[in-house]
Formats: structure tokens, sequence, C-alpha cells
């Protein structure tokens, strides 16, 4: 009796999916091809062309193994990017964002960072929420947590982690000078030192902040799957 | 016999149709179709698998092993509730299209 099993394992060689995917996929295809070769065979035809037959059903089963890939990981890649990406990192925004607009409304008032010129202060002037930027570790360790039980890569923890500083990051590094380039009177009052100071206190602040949480957080995480690793090895 | 673009149109039709009067595996499922559409729609395995999973994942439909009388283990697929949903504007879109070319046909015979 012929493994229709090892027949269809051989011919679907580069097909990437899970182990049990991948054996339940082989099995179901296996079993169609046993049956076909069966009901041939309780025809009348004779072993050797109903084996024939049977396998013409594939023509190339290359192609049969791509289309089976992209069919079976096409929802999965979409769920996984949803769970490992973009769920920690709009929650960790919205988080973030919900914090800064109460610490604005309730806080206390911002601590303004610039040169003095007598009594009055001289742009450019940062403002910084320092119980946001405190605040924010806390976040950032949230994304990483999030990002790492959705399976995230190491590049998709990073970037859940800092996706709340992404916002300000396109506004100084792609808008603002956009819009100085189109605006006269924008491109006039600007200055070069405030765009640089704004960077500092909307990006690499906070941005820093996040990263100190959430790589500490992720350390820790891959620290006890590794224990995990080991206990179950 | 009918063209390979209009077969691909009607198969996911097909599938849903035969399982609407209950679950089926894979080779069963291509042996109805064949035999009740005497023909003219005939499944191989690699046009019918990646079309069976792709109804899976869209949710039309449900695979569930089973082991058969001979014990042979076979995944039997069934209608979901999204499945029957989508079958009958299925049919009718298809229903239309034929209302139509017949029309056309008796247009051409006038």
């Amino acid at each position: 009796m012929r493994d229709w099993e090892e027949l269809v394992e051989r011919r679907l060689n580069g097909l990437a999916l899970e182990p049990a995917e991948s054996a339940d996929v082989i099995a179901e295809l296996a079993g169609h091809l046993a049956e076909t070769c069966e009901e041939l065979r309780k025809q009348g035809t004779a072993e050797e062309e109903a084996v024939r037959r049977t396998l013409s059903q594939v023509e190339d089963w290359q192609k049969l193994t791509r289309l089976i890939q992209t069919v079976r990981t096409k929802e999965n890649i979409m769920t996984n990017r949803i769970k490992q990406f973009w769920l920690p990192s709009l929650l960790t925004l919205l988080l973030s964002m919900g914090l800064l607009a109460l610490i604005q409304v309730f806080g206390p008032n911002p601590w303004l960072v610039a040169r003095k010129s007598g009594w009055s202060l001289v742009a450019p002037v940062a403002v910084v929420y320092l119980p946001w930027l405190l605040s924010l570790p806390l976040i950032g360790a949230m994304g990483a947590y999030l990002s790492n039980r959705g399976g995230g890569s190491q590049r998709a923890v990073f970037a859940s982690i800092v996706f709340p500083v992404m916002p300000y990051l396109v506004f100084f590094v792609v808008a603002l000078p956009v819009m100085a380039i189109f605006n006269d009177q924008l491109a006039h009052n600007i200055m070069f030192g405030a765009l640089f100071v704004g960077l500092f206190a909307w990006v690499l602040a906070p941005g820093t902040a996040l990263l100190a949480g959430g790589l500490l957080a992720q350390f820790f995480l891959s620290r006890r799957l590794d224990s995990r690793r080991i206990a179950g090895s | 016999m009918i063209g390979t673009g209009i077969k691909r149109g009607t198969a996911e039709l097909a599938v849903l149709s035969v399982l609407e009067h209950g679950p089926l595996h894979g080779y069963e499922m291509a042996r109805r179709i064949e035999q009740q559409t005497k023909g003219a729609l005939h499944f191989t395995l690699a046009a019918l698998y990646p079309m069976l999973y792709r109804m899976e994942q869209r949710r039309w439909i449900r695979g569930s092993w089973e082991t058969s009388d001979n014990g042979r283990r076979r995944r039997c697929y069934c209608l979901t509730p999204a499945g029957k949903k989508k079958l009958s504007p299925l049919r009718q879109e298809w229903s239309e299209l034929f209302q139509a070319l017949r029309r056309l046909k008796k247009v051409s015979h006038a």
C-alpha cells in the first residue's frame, strides 16, 4: 500500500507553516489522494494507472505549496501584526496622550526650559511636563509586555515602546519643515534652536523615558522566558 | 464545457451550496459537485484545497477532524453562520448574471 503522506510531505517540501499545521495539511491532502486512488481501483483501473491519474490532479506541486502557504499565512500575519504591534502601540499612544491631557488640565505647572534675559524667558522655550515624563517608563513597559505577550519580535517590541513619540517625531521632522517650505511667514519666524529644543523636549526625552521602562521590562520578560525554556528542556 | 474563469467564480458558490446539506470532507465534496453538475464542475485537489483554506480563513466554512468507519482521519467542513449568510447574495448575483445572459441570447435571436 502506497504511503501517500510520505509522498505529499516530500512534494510539499517548501511549505513553511507551523509543524502541526503542516502535518494537518499533509494528512488532509494525502487522504484525498488515497481516496481518489482507491475509487479508481474499485472501478477496475490498474494500480499503476490509478496512481498516475491520482497524481495528475496536481500539475505543479510548487505552485500548490505557494498557494497553500499564501492562503494559510495571510490571515495569521494580519492577526499577528495586530497583536504584536498595532494593539500595544495604539494602547500606549492613547494612554500617553490621555495622561498628558489630564496633567495639562489638572497637574502642576510645566517646567519651562529657556534662557533667561533679566526677569523673562527668551525663546527657544521647552515646556516639560515632569509628571508625564515620569509616567512614561511605565507606559513603555506596558507596550513591551503586550507586544511580548503577543509573540512580537525585538523590532515589534521596540516599535511598540516608542510609538507614543512617533506623532511628535513626524511633526518636528516632517510636518514642520514641509510647512516652513510652503509657508513663507512660518519660515521667516521659525527658529532652528526652537526646532531642536522641541525635538528634545517632545521626542528625545519622552522616547528615552519610554525606552527606559520598555527595555527594562523586555529584559526581565526575556529572562523569564529563558528560565522557562531551561526548565522545560 | 464551462471556461476556467467562470468556473473559478462559481466554485465558491458550488462549495457553499453542497455544504448547505451537511458537513463533507474534501474528496466527497469534489465528488458530489461533479455528480450534481454532471461533470461541468470538476475539482482537482490542487484547485479544491487552496479554495477551502481561503474560505475557512474568511470563516465561511469550518473544518474539524473526524475518524471514519474504516479508521481513516478526515477533515470535515461545515457551513458557518457567516457562510450561510454569504450563500444567499451569491446565489442572487449568479442568478441575475444568468438571467442577463438569457435576455442577451433572446435579443440576439430576435
